[in-house]
């Protein structure tokens, strides 16, 4: 361990000064190439260890758990298949894929609200800032610390939803113990949760569109819906494909929330994800052979649905010069 | 030049934190607890709990130390909902702790698959254990012959015993001049009913119910019901699926009626635990279930008083409670045998570590004569705590899926129960057409555990 960092440290001090100096020693200028590579191949080396130790070497080993018959304690059988035939039968899998695609109906509604509150923010008005601010204190804050927190403001009786819901003359449910609410409640939670983030990228987004668009827009005697549907819309869509991408991927491995919110999975398993169902066979039930095989499938339909956007936004992609 | 040399740091920390957790990898086989350089031995510890236990520990773990110089020990303290998960990380990673908590419903999984130390002949042979003086309920949870678990070798020591009594709010009863629950005959469910329904009122005058009778949470007060109504999850061989019986449906059908027939708990929208908890913490509640591990917080809490009964009886005539426990194992590759199991002696069995504990106000003792005086002690309320003692010794019985390969068949049972509890389907039916899918499930943990033998 210590002389790994001390021999680092010899090929990267020479560097430092190496750079000073070579301009006037130009002789010297492959040596210092030489060792440049060097220590640029340290900088990959880390990433790509980590990569390796901690990505690739897990991913290969599920692959291969999820064709035993494996406690996650002793030792694994090979079983072939029959993890992924068992798949097809469960009754809770089932369940929890259908939760989980439910929840992504949060998706495009977060991200219309996001659109439209950046386009809010965009303009000349005092106290953007604190509004920007406001809205993304919920991406900093961690996830566990604000499940708690919404935990309590869906409670039946005592909750600030419901308080809220009272002063309107609504009577609210007990959201997080009614399997038709729940879905909904968790829903509106994440999409709290990645507003100011959404936000952020469309404002970078909005705030990078050239004026003279919207000038001649102008100048023709387009509307505003006209502006956004041809303007706005077409120069964040960029934006948009990229936070639908990492907006299903992070809504297909939903857990925290869940695991916080609902412990057992929600009442008749209504709040389950995929996720959490796959950490329950792995760490409670003694399966980690089969929550393997479920892994590996959630992987292939992230996988799969990924490489249909990516066709799709190709199809309808097109270049402004 | 000063961001570029931050960026070697960077990259020079991230290098060593991979060679750090590579070595972690590689040292593998050697399991944890190493000696260090000057001949010291380190053994590691751990558990989860709160500051309480820490403490109470941290006392045992000293005179431990101080019987045995040169020996430290090192706590490893997690929270309640990620122990599982973390001893699971470590055992898979081969870097089991040498002496750590287990829950009763893991000594099969984890003996099967050669994690535990058998612990028989240190316990028999250490003079200091005099296992007549422990509680057997406590001990044979951890006993397990291959085959049944209560019999054969001990993998674990008690680290204590959870009766889960009922609780009544006295200050309630006197004031509406109703007569108070004997002690040692337990009510009929009638009587019960009854009792509730007298206290379910609107006692401010604004029209609203702020007083209940009860709020019971499924999850955990089922069981007694079902038991003393002559019912069970199980058949005794632990094999059949036993709750499409009319005894269990009647229990369940039962308890659902408080909320939907009696009308004695909070209504369908309210019942959540929390609430209830907090409810009863408030005064609203005539009956609440109250644990050992619950006393000392409701003595500071309360402004009522309170004490403790058996819970109702059904058609057995008999009480019935389940009984909690955790176990304190030692792992089966530690590198100090005997000063690991001498280290879960002091943990669960030694006069001073006990004292500690029962001095927090966390746990019944461990040993029988020390428990007698904590039952006597009248300082501390409530003032029953006999009954904690009869149940652990005369009624009590194990949970249901304590004594299963895993408990996924248990679980499935609760998870779907909301319908009936809502009344929106009878008990009778319930039970009917869930027993199928339970036996399956337990069928099936019967089938993973013969492949893990």
């Amino acid at each position: 361990m210590e002389t790994a960092k001390v021999e680092v440290n010899k090929n990267l001090q020479p560097n430092v000064d190496a750079s000073k100096n070579s301009k006037r020693v130009k002789k010297k200028k492959s040596n210092f190439y030489k060792k440049e590579s060097r220590a640029a191949l340290i900088f990959i080396l880390s990433p790509l260890i980590g990569y390796l130790i901690f990505t690739l070497y897990p991913f290969l080993f599920s692959i291969y758990a999820s064709f035993t018959a494996w406690n996650g304690l002793g030792s694994m059988n090979f079983v072939g298949i029959d993890n992924y035939v068992k798949l097809f039968t469960d009754d809770y899998f089932g369940r929890s894929l259908f939760n989980t695609l439910f929840m992504m109906v949060g998706i495009p509604i977060g991200l219309l609200v996001s659109l439209m509150l950046a386009m809010g923010l965009n303009r000349k008005i005092p106290g953007t800032t604190t509004f920007r601010v406001i809205y993304y204190i919920p991406v900093i804050s961690s996830l566990a610390a604000i499940s708690v927190l919404w935990q309590w403001a869906y409670n039946g009786d005592y909750g600030l939803v419901n308080q809220f819901l009272s002063v309107i003359g609504i009577d609210g449910p007990n959201w997080l113990q009614n399997k038709d609410t729940v879905k909904p409640a968790l829903m509106i939670m994440a999409i709290w949760k990645g507003l100011g983030f959404s936000m952020l990228l469309y404002l970078a987004a909005l705030q990078s569109v050239p004026r003279i668009y919207y000038e001649a827009a102008e100048l023709d005697g387009a509307n505003a819906f006209q502006r956004f549907k041809n303007i706005t819309w077409p120069m964040v869509k960029p934006v948009t494909f990229f936070l639908v991408i990492t907006n299903i991927i992070g809504g297909a491995q939903m857990f925290t929330e869940v695991n916080i919110m609902t412990p057992t999975g929600g009442p008749e398993y209504s709040s389950a994800t995929v996720v959490f169902y796959i950490w329950q066979k792995a760490f409670n039930n003694l399966q980690m052979g089969y929550a393997s095989t479920m892994s590996v499938v959630l992987g292939l339909i992230i996988f799969i649905v990924t490489l249909i956007q990516f066709k799709l936004n190709d199809r309808s992609s097109f270049e402004i010069d | 030049m000063k961001k570029k040399s931050y960026r070697i740091v960077t990259a020079l920390l991230l290098i060593s934190i991979l060679l750090l957790s590579a070595c972690a990898g590689g040292g593998s086989e050697k399991a944890s607890g190493s000696k260090s350089d000057d001949g010291k031995k380190e053994l590691t510890f751990m558990f989860r709990g709160g500051e309480a236990e820490e403490e109470a520990y941290g006392k045992a773990i000293d005179k431990f130390e101080e019987e045995n110089p040169g020996v430290t020990v090192k706590m490893i303290v997690t929270a309640a909902d990620q122990y599982a998960t973390k001893l699971k990380a470590s055992i898979t990673g081969n870097q089991v702790p040498d002496v750590f908590y287990i829950e009763p419903g893991t000594v099969r999984s984890y003996v099967h698959s050669n994690v535990l130390l058998d612990l028989t002949e240190y316990v028999e042979n250490n003079e200091n254990i005099n296992l007549d003086n422990i509680w057997k309920f406590g001990v044979d949870t951890y006993r397990f012959d291959g085959e049944t678990q209560g019999k054969g070798s001990i993998y674990a020591m008690p680290k204590d015993v959870g009766p889960f009594s009922l609780g009544y709010n006295k200050t309630m009863f006197e004031e509406a001049g109703l007569e108070l629950p004997d002690k040692d005959t337990p009510m009929t469910w009638d009587e019960f009913i009854k009792a509730n329904q007298a206290l379910t009122k609107d006692t401010d005058g604004d029209g609203k119910i702020d007083q209940y009778g009860t709020g019971f949470n499924v999850n955990w007060v089922l069981q007694p019901f079902v038991w003393s109504n002559g019912g069970d999850f199980l058949d005794e061989t632990q094999t059949k699926v036993t709750v499409d019986t009319p005894e269990f449906a009647e229990a369940l059908q039962w308890f659902a009626d408080h909320q939907n027939v009696y009308e004695i708990t909070p209504s369908i929208e309210d019942a959540q635990t929390l609430d209830t908890y907090q409810r009863w913490m408030q005064g609203q509640l005539a009956f609440f279930p109250v644990a050992p591990w619950d006393l000392a917080t409701f003595d500071t809490e309360l402004d009522f008083e309170y004490d403790v009964i058996p819970y109702p009886a059904g058609k057995t005539g008999e009480s019935a409670a389940w009984i909690g426990s955790l176990g304190i194992a030692v792992g089966q590759n530690t590198e100090h045998p005997d000063l690991a199991t001498e280290l879960v002696y002091y943990l669960t069995a030694s006069e001073e570590g006990q004292q500690a504990l029962s001095d927090a106000r966390i746990q019944i003792p461990n040993l029988k004569d020390m428990a007698a005086e904590w039952a006597a002690d009248d300082t501390m309320a409530p003032e029953n705590k006999e009954e904690y003692l009869q149940i652990v010794e005369e009624y009590g019985h194990a949970l249901p899926a304590n004594n299963t390969y895993n408990a996924e068949w248990y679980d499935y049972f609760f998870t779907n129960v909301q319908p009936v509890l809502d009344g929106d389907k009878t008990a009778a039916e319930y039970v009917k057409e869930i027993q199928p899918k339970m036996q399956e499930f337990l069928d099936n943990a019967r089938q993973l555990e013969e492949q893990a033998k």
